[in-house]
């Protein structure tokens, strides 16, 4: 199969966020092993798929739309038990994958509070609140990678606030 | 860090900022990148011929489609909304247990769909929870079952007046005096899905049961959802 080579400059332009990239999938995986891999498949299906790019829209957040939907499809979901609220987030703690290597030897410890507590973030949360908050992302560029509309976005966003807060007032009474 | 208990919005989003460490891309892991569009971009002899000889026949190919009727099957595209369904399902997890009988005149009122009968699950499959659905522009409603081994199981009513159902699709199944014509589709992304019809109502149930072990019981998860439930579009 014939794979469309990229030009050089989308691929200097993708190569300007590999930094943001890998942080973000240093945050989803845990991980530096799997961010690594995450990366690096991300920008391959990047350059490999970069003649579907539509010049003009947002570069960065086409790659960690790519990024986050080969975490998804990489790391398999175990079944769980967990209620749904109006937005679609689960409204219980428990670590959205499987895979997500909390234990695993080559996992990151947290060292603050506030990285524990995100830790304890399902997913959607913790990416919402990373793209938006530590990533400065505009909220239409956040619903382009979550695939959802901006309402939904907000809403995520305030109730990963509203999680986050009571987290930490936990760790605090610790 | 002690973070103070009213914490506004603006103050945790600059924590987040401040407070969170950020990783940089390793070396190794930039070199990596770097490379890797490098192969595609290397001179091959013999890419151009290849290239050639392929477009000519996607060109030739393109034409004789041009001529074939254009099918677009609504059934197949529905099957695949209701797959992608339950991957949200699976990935966003179930609800919570739920008694049906309370959930049913929300349930109805939600979906537009009532329900006459229905199977509420029992010793091979635990029914887990329900929820109205939007797909393709049809409202409808979604019931979950697990069986023991931990498969989901999706059931799917939408209205759908006279569904078209492939007679290639169909595999008989019998169970004493009854006799039922589903149809199976089996998609690539590893899921199966039996579809039928109930009056005005097109019915889906889908699992990832796709191997031969898994046929047989998934044709008897079918008979156990499809005898106990009787769908109706509600008044």
């Amino acid at each position: 199969m014939s794979e469309a080579v990229p030009s050089d400059d989308f691929q200097r332009a993708a190569l300007e966020h590999l930094d943001a990239l890998y942080n973000f999938a240093m945050y989803l995986t845990r991980n530096p092993p799997e961010a690594d891999d995450l990366v690096q498949e991300t920008y391959l299906r990047a350059f490999r798929f970069s003649h579907r790019f539509q010049p003009g829209t947002h570069l960065r957040a086409w790659l960690f739309q790519i990024l986050r939907n080969t975490f998804l499809t990489f790391y398999r979901l175990r079944e769980r038990e967990s209620a749904l609220a109006e937005d679609g987030v689960p409204t219980w703690d428990v670590p959205m994958f499987h895979d997500a290597p909390e234990e695993s030897a080559a996992a990151v410890e947290a060292h603050t509070d506030l990285e524990r507590a995100l830790r304890r973030l399902p997913e959607e949360f913790r990416t919402v609140l990373l793209l938006a908050e530590v990533e400065g992302m505009a909220l239409e560029d956040v619903a382009r990678v979550l695939a959802c509309p901006v309402g939904t976005v907000k809403s995520r966003i305030f109730r990963a606030k509203e999680r986050l807060r009571g987290l930490l007032r936990d760790y605090t009474k610790e | 860090m002690t973070p103070p208990p009213y914490e506004s919005d603006e103050t945790l989003g600059a924590r987040l900022r401040a407070e969170l460490p950020r990783h940089s891309a390793p070396a190794h892991v930039r070199a990596t990148v770097v490379q890797a569009s490098a192969p595609a971009r290397r001179p091959t002899p013999w890419l151009a011929p290849a290239l050639s000889a392929a477009a000519t026949a996607l060109v030739l190919g393109l034409v004789v489609m041009m001529w074939l009727p254009r099918v677009v099957d609504p059934t197949e595209q529905l099957v695949r909304s209701v797959v992608a369904e339950h991957m949200r399902t699976l990935m966003w997890g179930s609800r919570h247990s739920q008694v049906i009988p309370a959930a049913l005149p929300w349930l109805t009122q939600e979906s537009g769909i009532g329900l006459k009968q229905v199977f509420a699950g029992d010793e091979i499959l635990v029914f887990v929870g329900a929820e109205p659905v939007y797909l393709d522009e049809r409202r409808g409603m979604a019931l979950y079952y697990r069986d023991s081994d931990g498969h989901l199981l999706t059931y799917i009513v939408l209205p759908f007046p006279g569904m078209p159902i492939l007679d290639r699709w169909r595999v008989p199944i019998e169970r004493g005096q009854t006799r039922y014509r589903p149809a199976l589709v089996r998609g690539d992304e590893g899921f199966s899905t039996w579809v039928w019809r109930q009056g005005d109502l097109a019915c889906f149930l889908v699992s990832d049961m796709v191997s031969t072990e898994d046929a047989e019981r998934f044709k008897d998860y079918f008979v156990r959802v499809r005898r106990a439930t009787d769908p109706v579009p509600a008044q």
